[in-house]
């Protein structure tokens, strides 16, 4: 097939910008043009669908400590992926990568993790290359 | 081996008996059907599948078309589009369906979002969607009931039968806020649907909708899968939705303190 002209190659880009990203459930509650790089201590793993979560607790600059809510996709795309329940426990120490939401609760979506053997795995978020990374602080000094 | 001997193959060495029990029990002639039994994924998912080779260009079904609406439908059918790309883009989704852990229902169940399985046994072809446990049975050799004789439910009342080497299946009875695609549509909604096997592992489901009440012509596309031999269904159940719709009908999300 020959596409002679910019307009059928325009009409051709169109067609895939409209063909729609089948998902069960929106991600647009997370912001797309930022993340977050959380280091935590896990206080739980939640392995349910629709969609799984780490409880994680992260040390605060002032000594407190900040809980937040990274919420993973489906547990069956996830064991497709190779993940397993039991990779992560409570007292696990993680480095998270993760969007947060735009309305700032302590919630956001996991990217990737980073395991104490320095392991990294995602969990296939939909569209996951559209979320902007933002370096992280801490190893960009 | 060749792709068409291998197809025979298949269709031979899957001798599964058809219509091999009617209704009343009556056995009739024993013919060989093509296997279909088995997991698949679609073709094209980029979401919630395992990766594949890439296939054939000449195993990918056409592009699917947009409905062709009545105008008063059709102008339903953009503004809830366009309502939905506004409150996304203002990171405000819509709560739909799956915010309830409802689940998709005809025909959506059959654009396999996650892999689904088929299952050949006397009298019955079953679909299994491993997304929310969905559960369709395929009635064999016996006649469609009127729209009066059945109740309205997810998946509807359907029957099939073999015509040579292409499963045709006809359902009716689909509750009328049972979506796909957000396209509104009537309890007449008939969906009609021819599967057969275009590779030994390639499926190809070419399925019509026709709606006398809200379509202006009969909505074709097809769904090509792709057969996993070595894959089992997981299990999914809707556990812990820790989405919820607001008053407003926002999804929201319910963070653990």
């Amino acid at each position: 097939m020959k596409l002679r002209s910019v307009g059928a190659w325009l009409g051709l880009f169109t067609l895939f910008l409209a063909l729609p990203v089948y998902a069960h459930h929106s991600f647009a509650v997370y912001d797309h043009t930022r993340t977050l790089t959380l280091r935590g201590t896990v206080t739980k793993f939640q392995w349910t669908n629709p969609h799984g979560f780490i409880e994680l607790d992260v040390a605060q600059p002032d000594g407190t400590t900040k809980h937040w809510s990274i919420e993973t996709t489906s547990i069956n795309m996830m064991q497709r992926l190779g993940w397993r329940s039991n990779m992560i426990k409570a007292g696990d120490k993680l480095k998270v990568v993760a969007a947060p939401l735009l309305n700032g609760d302590p919630a956001a979506l996991l990217l990737e993790v980073t395991f104490p053997d320095g392991k990294k795995m995602e969990p296939g978020v939909p569209g996951a290359n559209s979320f902007i990374r933002t370096p992280d602080p801490v190893e960009y000094k | 081996m060749t792709a068409s001997s291998r197809l025979a193959t298949a269709i031979v060495t899957g001798f599964l008996v058809s219509g091999s029990a009617g209704a009343q029990g009556v056995p009739s002639q024993a013919r060989p059907v093509p296997d279909i039994t088995g997991s698949w994924q679609r073709l094209g998912a980029t979401v919630g599948v395992r990766p594949t080779a890439k296939p054939d260009p000449k195993l990918l079904p056409p592009p699917a078309a947009q409905p062709v609406l009545k105008p008063q439908y059709q102008q339903e059918r953009q503004q809830r589009l366009q309502a939905i790309r506004e409150a996304d883009a203002k990171g405000q989704p819509l709560a739909n369906h799956n915010v309830y852990c409802i689940p998709d229902g005809m025909p959506a169940m059959m654009n396999a979002v996650f892999p689904m399985e088929i299952l050949q046994s006397r009298g019955q072809v079953t679909i299994i969607a491993e997304a929310y446990n969905q559960v369709r049975r395929i009635l064999m050799d016996r006649p469609q009931k009127t729209l009066d004789e059945v109740e309205l439910t997810f998946y509807g009342h359907a029957v099939g039968r073999w015509e040579a080497d292409t499963l045709v299946v006809d359902t009716i009875g689909i509750k009328e806020n049972v979506r796909f695609q957000n396209t509104p549509h009537s309890a007449q909604m008939r969906i009609r649907e021819r599967m057969r096997l275009v590779a030994p592992d390639i499926l190809w489901n070419e399925i019509t909708i026709e709606d006398p009440v809200t379509l202006e012509q009969p909505w074709t596309f097809t769904y090509a899968y792709q057969r996993m031999p070595d894959y089992t269904l997981l299990e999914y159940i809707c556990e812990d939705n820790r989405e919820y719709s607001d008053e407003k009908g926002l999804q929201q999300i319910r963070i653990a303190k």
